[in-house]
């Protein structure tokens, strides 16, 4: 579900990074708002460390197996720390995997960042049913889970579909791509549903780690060191 | 997995030696330049000036070749379709398949690219540490809490990935094995993805803990200090490499407008 390097021109890609930085500057923003923007990073860097590594588990569909993308969960449980997660996430993968690309970054964080917050507002439907409703837990995660990822295709092969060279059989290289697009349909579903399923596990394991994307706070309260004491780094230069 | 980007990065080598600020802006501009080019005939000097970086690094050419092979299946599928499907001038054509030369061509065209693009990308990334990069990054302009992030998230990929592993391995000790689609086989994963996402939340907590005590939130020294200065050398690659790129850009609108010929 990434776009490599060389493959779109490299206006699409200079757009991907407009969108992406966009969307990542509305996304720090709406953090840097937060009453401690930073105590909250341990946990979004973890769990995106979280979300890397859950990215290699395969779901089996007889004959074959697929990995599930998850984009819709990091949105349901980060909320605009998704953003930055996905960056992140998709940075990793470019450098150490080559999966994606440097030059397709920018494409690739709006294609997947976006809806990921998507995800996040679907997923606060759940308020309707009440907080501890597991069948409106459910539907909002499915919901999150599965438009999450459909929101993902439909920019994917939107850019694909647009980006074709003139020169080349638009009609039959559409056609083709529709179909694959179609063909989502059951990985949306499935993806939907494993949200889902794992939702409803969170919810009657930790439930506090669901509300975290809204109005989070840190888990176990810590005071900020007291710049007064003796011997707290940087206690003793002024700063700004 | 291999999630490992240091593995060659203390060596030494002109590339090793560029400072990473200037190491970072002068390559990404060339990736760029690269994904500029639309032109055939600038493929060779691409190809040259890739060879050239790679070789000035002194990488091991085992590297390149384990890190294309994975997006090399990717571009496998993408030369197996489109010289068949793209294009109307047919230049071979056996039974009901045809291979078409617009499509071959834009292959050729997608697959160099691709190919120049990852491996000045490995290169980048390969001839410094990780931390280093970051580093140059966020005296570039990356915003704080993306460094942070970017950090502390590949500090804990290895531990998280062991976590899994083993978590992996206590189902399969349980008999767990997972082969055919049913609803149990999808709940099983997902709870695995939930309890890996509890452990890492759990942990995260002890982590931001100790980060606390340790004086986080309070600016201390700024990273940019802590990077070596740009010498002149430095400065020189910098320029030279900047208009390399320039030279792939106006070299590509030239000839494709037809004013070079």
């Amino acid at each position: 579900m990434h776009l490599p390097d060389g493959i779109l021109p490299v206006t699409v890609c200079a757009a991907g990074y407009a969108t992406g930085g966009a969307l990542t500057w509305y996304a720090l923003r709406k953090i840097n708002r937060q009453a401690n923007p930073r105590a909250r990073v341990p946990q979004a860097a973890l769990l995106t460390a979280a979300f890397f590594v859950a990215s290699w588990i395969h779901i089996p569909v007889p004959p074959t197996s697929v990995h599930l993308i998850l984009n819709g969960l990091l949105g349901v449980l980060l909320g605009y720390y998704a953003v930055p997660a996905i960056l992140i996430g998709l940075f990793f993968q470019a450098v150490m995997f080559q999966h994606g690309g440097l030059t397709t970054l920018g494409v690739n964080a709006t294609m997947m960042g976006l809806p990921a917050l998507l995800a996040y507002v679907l997923f606060r439907l759940r308020f309707l049913f009440g907080r501890e409703s597991r069948a409106g837990t459910g539907l909002a995660g499915f919901l999150g889970g599965a438009g999450g990822l459909a929101l993902a295709v439909l920019i994917f092969y939107g850019l694909l579909v647009t980006t074709i060279p003139a020169t080349l059989d638009i009609r039959m290289e559409r056609a083709a791509i529709t179909a694959l697009a179609l063909a989502h349909i059951p990985v949306v579903l499935l993806e939907g549903v494993f949200t889902a399923l794992v939702v409803l596990f969170l919810q009657r394991v930790r439930p506090d780690l669901l509300d975290g994307a809204s109005g989070w706070t840190p888990p176990v309260p810590v005071a900020a060191p007291d710049p007064s004491l003796p011997g707290i780094r940087g206690a003793d230069e002024p700063h700004a | 997995m291999n999630l490992t980007l240091d593995a060659y990065a203390h060596r030494d080598s002109p590339l090793h030696r560029w400072e990473p600020r200037c190491k970072l802006v002068a390559l990404l501009v060339l990736l760029f330049a690269f994904a500029f080019v639309r032109d055939l005939r600038l493929l060779p000097a691409m190809l040259l000036v890739t060879a050239g970086l790679y070789a000035a690094s002194r990488l091991p050419a085992a590297l390149l070749l384990s890190r294309l092979r994975y997006p090399g299946m990717f571009l496998l599928l993408f030369a197996l379709l489109v010289p068949l499907l793209v294009g109307s001038t047919i230049l071979l054509k056996i039974g009901p398949l045809a291979l078409y030369r617009e499509g071959l061509l834009f292959l050729l065209l997608v697959a160099t690219r691709f190919g120049a693009i990852l491996t000045v990308s490995i290169v980048l990334f390969g001839t410094m540490p990780f931390l280093t990069s970051v580093r140059a990054l966020r005296a570039l302009g990356l915003p704080e809490i993306l460094a942070d992030m970017t950090l502390l998230a590949y500090r804990y990929l290895h531990e998280l990935g062991r976590d899994l592993r083993m978590m992996q391995t206590a189902m399969r000790l349980r008999g767990f094995q997972g082969r055919a689609f049913s609803p149990r086989n999808l709940r099983m994963p997902a709870a695995l993805v939930g309890s890996l996402l509890v452990r890492s939340y759990a942990r995260s907590e002890r982590v931001y803990q100790a980060m606390i005590l340790r004086g986080y939130g309070h600016e201390s020294a700024c990273c940019a200090s802590t990077l070596v200065p740009v010498t002149r050398p430095d400065l020189m690659a910098l320029v030279g490499t900047l208009l390399v790129a320039t030279g792939f850009v106006v070299g590509d609108v030239l000839l494709r407008t037809g004013a070079l010929v």
